[in-house]
C-alpha cells in the first residue's frame, strides 16, 4: 500500500459510503444521502449533519472537492461534489485493504468452521 | 414549525460551517421533512452541533483548559493538606500574636501547587498525545 494513504486508512463507515457514492458520478448532498441508502439497501442512512461534517473534513483533506453545477435550473443552494484524483486513489486503496481482510476472513472461517459458530 | 426549529439548530452551528453548508442542509430538511423520520433529522442536527463546536471549532481546548485548571487547584490543595497531615501542622489561619508569615506553611503551599501543576501538565500531555494519535488514525 502507498504510504501517503496510511494516515487516512481505514476510512470511517460514513467516509467510505460517501466516497463510494461519488465514485460513479458527481452528486449533490441529498443525492449522496439517497445513493448511500440505496447502496446499503437502507441499512445505513446518513443525516445531513453527519454528511456535511464528513464532507467538510474530506474537502479539507483534499479527498473531495466541489464540482460545477450541472443544470442552470438547479436550486442555487445545491452544490455538487466529486472525488479528487487523490480521493479516487485513496478509495481504491481502501477497497483493496478491505478485499484483503475479507479474503483472510474467508480462509480462516473455512479452515475452522466449527470455531466460527 | 419544523423548518423554523431546524433553522435555529443551524444558526447555532459555527459560522464557517453554517455559511458553507447551512443552505444545503435547510434544503435537505425541506425535501425530507414530510417523511416520518423528522426526529432523526433533529437528532442528527444536534449531534452535528456538538461535533462542530467540540471537535472542529476547537472548543474542546477550552474544556480541557478548564479541567486542567480545576485539576491543578484540586491536586495542589490535596498535596498541601497531605503535607499538613504528615507534619502535624495546624490549620493555615491568621495568628494574632505573630506578625511574620509562617514560612514553612508557605513552602508547603508552594510545593503543593507546583506538584499539582506538574502532575496535571503530565496527565494532559499524555492524554493529548493519545487523543491526537487516535484522531489521525481514525478520523479519516
Amino acid at each position: 500500500m502507498n504510504e501517503e494513504f496510511t494516515p487516512f486508512l481505514p476510512l470511517s463507515p460514513a467516509a467510505l459510503h460517501i466516497l463510494l457514492s461519488l465514485a460513479g458520478e458527481d452528486r449533490h448532498g441529498y443525492g449522496i444521502m439517497q445513493e448511500v441508502a440505496r447502496q446499503s439497501e437502507g441499512q445505513y442512512r446518513l443525516g445531513p449533519g453527519t454528511l456535511y461534517d464528513n464532507l467538510q473534513k474530506l474537502m479539507t483533506q483534499g479527498i473531495v472537492e466541489e464540482a460545477a453545477s450541472r443544470n442552470r435550473n438547479d436550486d442555487p443552494r445545491r452544490k455538487y461534489y466529486r472525488l479528487t484524483r487523490f480521493g479516487r486513489a485513496l478509495l481504491t486503496a481502501e477497497v483493496e485493504r478491505l478485499d484483503t481482510v475479507i479474503r483472510e476472513a474467508r480462509i480462516r472461517l473455512r479452515a475452522h468452521p466449527r470455531r466460527a459458530t | 414549525m419544523i423548518r423554523v426549529l431546524y433553522r435555529v439548530l443551524l444558526w447555532l452551528h459555527p459560522p464557517a460551517f453554517r455559511r458553507e453548508f447551512g443552505g444545503e442542509m435547510l434544503w435537505i430538511c425541506d425535501e425530507t421533512s414530510g417523511s416520518a423520520a423528522v426526529w432523526m433529522l433533529f437528532a442528527d442536527a444536534l449531534v452535528s452541533l456538538a461535533r462542530q463546536w467540540v471537535l472542529r471549532a476547537g472548543a474542546w481546548k477550552l474544556v480541557v483548559a478548564s479541567a486542567g485548571g480545576l485539576l491543578q487547584i484540586t491536586l495542589g490543595g490535596l498535596i498541601f493538606g497531605l503535607f499538613h497531615e504528615l507534619h502535624g501542622a495546624r490549620p493555615f489561619v491568621h495568628e494574632p500574636h505573630t506578625n511574620s508569615v509562617d514560612m514553612l506553611r508557605l513552602i508547603y503551599l508552594a510545593v503543593g501547587v507546583a506538584a499539582g501543576v506538574v502532575t496535571s501538565v503530565l496527565a494532559l500531555t499524555l492524554w493529548l498525545r493519545n487523543f491526537t494519535r487516535r484522531r489521525i488514525h481514525h478520523d479519516a
